[in-house]
């Protein structure tokens, strides 16, 4: 290292300053920000009774914001958020499957990708039956199979 | 080099000739009678432009009412679902393409290359005839992000599917 | 002696004048070192600038735009409390209740949509007739900057009403963001304050749009300004002679 004279140690020393308190205002402002809360709406909703999902259609959960769908007498709860841009995906009964409203995507009543711009099939919530009714876990999603595959 | 004798200019006395580079730099200045006075000329235009921006904003307030729908609710899409029309093209563009491509790449490589367009065009002239590739690749830009802007506002209806505005008119201001 | 030249020669008037009423060039010249307002713009400018066919007024037109939507949005903000408890029905009030209430949004609505079209057709104009050649480039990169921030400010504005148009389109303008590789999903959690729309959005949303895009666009404003002043008198390299503006 070259010789440093007290000038350009100082010169350098105010510029270091200022960097640090900025890199310092950048990473408070960040955590300032930062929401702390947990994916999802972090709550376990009760629903019905396996026997009141139905077999063709679905079961809107509005607590949950998502649908019970029985399929092959297992029941599975998907997120009624669109995975492509977040919007309410509603089920079209005429149809038989799911219809984004706002970019066209389109999945089955399984919660498989068909068409349109989303990037993969319908997020799922995990249930469990407890006490003979139905719960369903959102404080974590399980994002869909890719477009072509099926769920398993 | 100077001369020996001071000259006399006017009623000033010329004590040297300094070389170098007027204040202004290496940048040509107009002649003096090709500009004119800001005050009046260019005031009085400015204040007149803003009376007449002025005068249009009240026009349509006085005669159009901001829209207001129901209020938020977080179960139900609306169908078909608008973004303001200054973001139509991209929603349009969001429909046909991955979101990754329609929705992060386009739109940043056009805040880019509009960013980095006086480094790229390094052409000096103002002639439109010789800056004819940067101004149809301009034009051509400028025509299809407007085309697809009025798509995506006028010509979208339920599920984002093709409609004629004048038989089902779905803009939203 | 007219009675503006009197109050401009007593002891308080002069103070704050400082020089007489402008009459002559000379005077006017002078002005622009002893008047704020004034000093944003240059003492002369080119014959072809103060055409309509030159700039249009375009640039001058997203200014007075701006200071529609700030007075307006000064008025509205006494009305409005950024909750989704109240926004909505603060919107109501503003219209049904308040005394030029329905009027003073209606100027901020629309005022605000002109003011997106005036920027970008500013924008298209400034390029049509090259004035971003050197030595003006930087001037065009922050006429960019404030591009942006009119779009932000009209999008953070877009949320407030807390209506059905506003939700959704802010749903699918933020989910967006969480396609932006890597950053994506902290990005969009930053804009929201959340999983997903709520009170903490509108919040986040109000402060960046009556504060923080504001002040910056206040900010950069004056540097474009002053760089449009500074290279007022340039005549370019083909300039001379060339009609077409």
């Amino acid at each position: 290292m070259s010789e440093m004279t007290r000038r350009s140690f100082l010169s350098t020393a105010w510029k270091v300053g200022f960097g640090l308190l900025a890199a310092a205002g950048v990473v408070t402002t960040f955590d300032l920000l930062k929401p702390h809360l947990a994916a999802g709406f972090d709550a376990i909703v009760r629903t019905v009774a396996p026997d009141a999902v139905p077999t063709t259609g679905v079961l809107e959960v509005r607590d949950a914001r998502g649908y019970l769908v029985k399929v092959d007498d297992d029941v599975l709860a998907f997120s009624e958020v669109c995975t492509h841009l977040g919007c309410r995906v509603p089920y079209v009964d005429e149809n038989g499957r799911f219809e984004c409203p706002c970019h066209g995507s389109k999945f089955t009543r399984e919660g498989d990708y068909i068409e349109g711009p989303a990037p993969r099939g319908m997020d799922e919530y995990a249930t469990e039956v407890v006490d003979g009714v139905i719960e369903i876990d959102t404080t974590e999603v399980i994002a869909g199979p890719a477009p072509g595959s099926e769920r398993t | 080099m100077l001369d020996p004798d001071p000259r006399i200019i006017g009623d000033k006395r010329l004590l040297g000739v300094v070389p170098g580079k007027p204040p202004i730099g290496d940048r040509k200045q107009p002649a003096e009678e090709d500009t004119v006075m800001v005050w009046p000329n260019l005031l009085v235009r400015h204040a007149v432009a803003a009376l007449v921006v002025i005068v249009i904003v009240v026009l349509i307030a006085m005669f159009f009412d901001a829209p207001l729908r129901e209020i938020a609710n977080p179960t139900i899409t609306p169908n078909p679902e608008k973004a303001p029309w200054y973001f139509a093209a991209l929603q349009e563009l969001l429909a046909l393409f991955h979101p990754l491509v329609a929705g992060v790449l386009v739109p940043g490589a056009i805040i880019m290359g509009l960013v980095a367009l006086p480094y790229i065009d390094r052409n000096p002239s103002l002639d439109p005839r010789k800056r004819q590739i940067a101004r149809t690749a301009f034009t051509v830009f400028m025509v299809l992000w407007i085309a697809l802007t009025l798509i995506g506002f006028m010509f979208r209806g339920e599920n984002w599917s093709w409609v004629w505005p004048w038989e089902e008119w779905h803009g939203e201001l | 002696m007219k009675t503006s030249e009197r109050i401009r020669k007593s002891t308080i008037g002069s103070s704050f004048f400082r020089s007489p009423d402008r009459v002559t060039e000379r005077d006017r010249a002078a002005g622009h070192w002893s008047n704020f307002l004034l000093h944003l713009y240059p003492v002369r400018v080119r014959k072809v600038e103060i055409t309509f066919k030159y700039t249009a007024f375009l640039g001058v037109a997203s200014v007075v735009l701006f200071g529609i939507l700030t007075v307006t949005g000064i008025f509205l903000m006494f009305f409005y409390v950024p909750s989704p408890t109240y926004a909505y029905g603060d919107i109501q009030t503003i219209q049904n209740e308040v005394a030029f209430g329905q009027f003073l949004r209606n100027m901020h609505r629309w005022a605000a949509h002109l003011m997106v079209l005036a920027v970008a057709a500013h924008l298209a104009r400034v390029f049509y007739r090259g004035a971003y050649k050197p030595p003006k480039e930087f001037n065009w990169v922050i006429g960019v900057v404030l591009l942006v921030l009119t779009l932000l400010l009209s999008f953070t504005g877009y949320l407030l009403p807390w209506d059905q148009l506003a939700y959704w389109a802010v749903t699918v303008g933020t989910a967006m963001a969480a396609y932006v590789p890597i950053v994506g999903d902290l990005v969009q959690e930053l804009m929201l304050g959340g999983p997903t729309v709520g009170s903490a959005t509108l919040l986040r949303f109000y402060v960046l749009h009556v504060a923080v895009l504001p002040v910056a666009l206040v900010g950069v404003l004056t540097v474009h300004i002053w760089r449009w002043r500074k290279d007022s008198m340039l005549t370019m390299d083909s300039d001379q002679g060339a009609t077409d503006a």
